[in-house]
């Protein structure tokens, strides 16, 4: 690890922190984030094990954050620099010890992007065309990823880094951890934003599968239409009533089965509205794209492949992904 | 773990034969020739599937600790990285990975049972240590796609369903594992060597059906004439050979 010189603390991630820093030989930036492994007489714990391994391997297409390399750092080794802790306190932290991530760095991210577009000096809407690529390369990252039978499971914009550059947009914080279970608060307190999340989630479905990624590009998408997000809920409860409010109440009809989720309460019927009128600056294909991502039964919704293929996208070169 | 092999780290991570026959220089210099080498990764594969009957792993855990092992020694020397520790490591990582994790505690306990000589004996602590030196040196792939996979489908499409038959080719790939293959070829086509022997053992004509696969005969036939001579160079292989060739790795 004495290869990189932290530069600043860029952020907490759902799994720790994470920092910028620079190779002290190359002068590459890269992004260190910090894992704690919890050693016990088993060693290296398995779940962390297929993460690293399968972050290992999603990581080789472009529209996945590079992971450059893994270090192993022990609590109590010497060239344990990287580690604030309290010297005095190492003693006690015998079983302790940290793997980070070295991943390529990007400069920002589509939450700031959107957001230097809304406020700030020079408010105007994301071009039509950053919008389709961005989505499109989205769709790629996506498919990648539940191709490997992986799933992200916490899309949203804060997780999409953003080459402004050369326009490229890649996906990070690839589910590092707890592979079955949707985290409510993450380590160090943050809330994390229910905002992407999908109904069937949100009424406590054990069995979801790809289709949750999926809302959650969909969700994505409008934002970048709308430069604010869809569903801003507060807690779970206003998280499903912004969906129904927009949507209309889900039916057994529409979606059977709901009815019968862990959560499912009696809510008030709303009717569908017309959902054009919430993103009125998208074209009617990408009105049409977005119906399909945010269809409520999980299984009526687009795949992440089939997306790459909408007429939405006709107009995209596809050849330059 | 993984549904593709073509955009795995796996096949990105492909070796050409000439890069894994390489003696490390620190293992050279106490005389370990080519031969020594093989021998000794021939032994610790054995090692390995005999460590796995005891702790009641299933077969693809053997092939993926297997294939760890033979990737280790494309990186490191045996001086450093003992054969007799990073073996039953392997075993215990890839028990992971695979998800049928072996406790710990067991292995030095089998490891005993297994063999009495004390070059052998290897305590927790340091299988756990080693683990970690080990990731290191895998640089954290361990996504291995193994023949076993596809050899049902190739065996139903090929119509072969005669049990002494598929149990010939079953064993054929099990035997792979005694080489290097895993790490230079795709495992599909190691598995389809292993049935183009099976056939010609059994004089079962296939011919058609390989010629319909749009597969490079070419690279199957030579998998197949390397398992084959894999098989006369064995009958050679006394446990004396062996005992020298570890012998020569002693400090």
């Amino acid at each position: 690890m004495e290869k990189y010189e932290k530069l600043e603390k860029v952020g907490e991630g759902t799994y720790g922190k994470v920092y910028k820093a620079k190779d002290k030989v190359t002068g590459q930036l890269v992004a260190l984030k910090k894992t704690r492994l919890e050693m016990d007489e088993e060693g290296v714990p398995p779940t962390a094990l297929r993460e690293v391994s399968l972050l290992q391997m999603l990581s080789q297409s472009l529209y996945v954050v590079r992971l450059l390399s893994v270090e192993h750092v022990d609590a109590n080794s010497p060239n344990s620099n990287l580690d604030d802790s309290n010297p005095s306190k190492r003693n006690h932290n015998n079983n302790k010890s940290n793997l980070y991530l070295v991943f390529e760095y990007l400069d920002t991210d589509l939450k700031k992007f959107i957001d230097s577009h809304r406020k700030g000096a020079n408010p105007r809407p994301l071009s039509p065309s950053l919008i389709q690529s961005f989505l499109f390369q989205l769709c790629k990252g996506v498919a990648h990823c539940h191709s490997h039978g992986v799933l992200h499971r916490d899309l949203k914009p804060q997780n999409l880094l953003l080459d402004q550059e050369k326009g490229i947009l890649k996906i990070a914080d690839l589910g590092l951890g707890r592979a079955f279970t949707v985290p409510l608060k993450s380590y160090t307190h943050e809330i994390v934003t229910l905002w992407y999340r999908a109904p069937e989630v949100l009424l406590g479905s054990t069995h979801y599968s790809t289709g949750v990624d999926m809302w959650s590009v969909g969700c994505i998408f409008a934002e970048m239409s709308r430069r604010q997000a869809l569903f801003p809920g507060d807690s779970e409860f206003q998280q499903l009533l912004h969906i129904f409010r927009l949507l209309g109440t889900p039916t057994e009809e529409q979606w059977p089965g709901v009815t019968a989720l862990r959560d499912w309460h009696v809510y008030p019927r709303w009717e569908p509205q017309n959902l054009s009128r919430a993103v009125p600056s998208l074209v009617p294909e990408g009105v049409d794209l977005l119906s399909k991502m945010l269809k409520y039964d999980p299984a009526e919704r687009i795949s992440a492949k089939a997306a790459m293929e909408h007429p939405y996208f006709d107009s995209l070169d596809k050849s330059q992904f | 773990m993984a549904a593709n092999f073509w955009t795995s780290s796996h096949y990105k991570q492909l070796f050409d034969q000439e890069e894994v026959d390489v003696v490390h220089p620190l293992d050279k210099e106490k005389g370990i020739t080519l031969e020594d080498f093989k021998l000794i990764k021939m032994h610790m594969a054995n090692y390995i599937g005999k460590l796995a009957q005891q702790v009641k792993v299933r077969q693809r855990v053997v092939a993926t600790a297997v294939a760890y092992m033979r990737r280790v020694y494309t990186r490191k020397s045996m001086s450093e990285y003992d054969p007799r520790l990073v073996a039953p490591t392997c075993l215990y990582l890839a028990s992971k990975a695979e998800e049928s994790t072996v406790q710990a505690r067991l292995l030095p306990f089998f490891i005993k049972k297994l063999y009495s000589d004390d070059k052998y004996r290897y305590e927790i602590k340091e299988i756990l240590e080693m683990e970690m030196k080990i990731l290191e040196a895998l640089n954290y792939y361990l996504v291995v796609f193994h023949p076993y996979r596809s050899l049902p489908q190739f065996l139903q499409d090929a119509g072969i369903n005669d049990i002494t038959m598929i149990q010939l080719t079953w064993g054929l790939v099990n035997d792979t594992y005694r080489m290097d293959l895993i790490l230079i070829h795709p495992p599909h086509l190691i598995a389809l060597a292993c049935i183009y022997i099976a056939s010609a053992y059994r004089e079962k004509d296939t011919t058609a059906w390989f010629e319909e696969l749009r597969v490079d005969m070419n690279v199957v036939k030579n998998i197949s004439m390397e398992i084959l001579d894999f098989y006369e160079s064995h009958r050679l292989i006394t446990d004396e050979k062996v005992t020298a060739a570890f012998n020569k790795l002693k400090p």
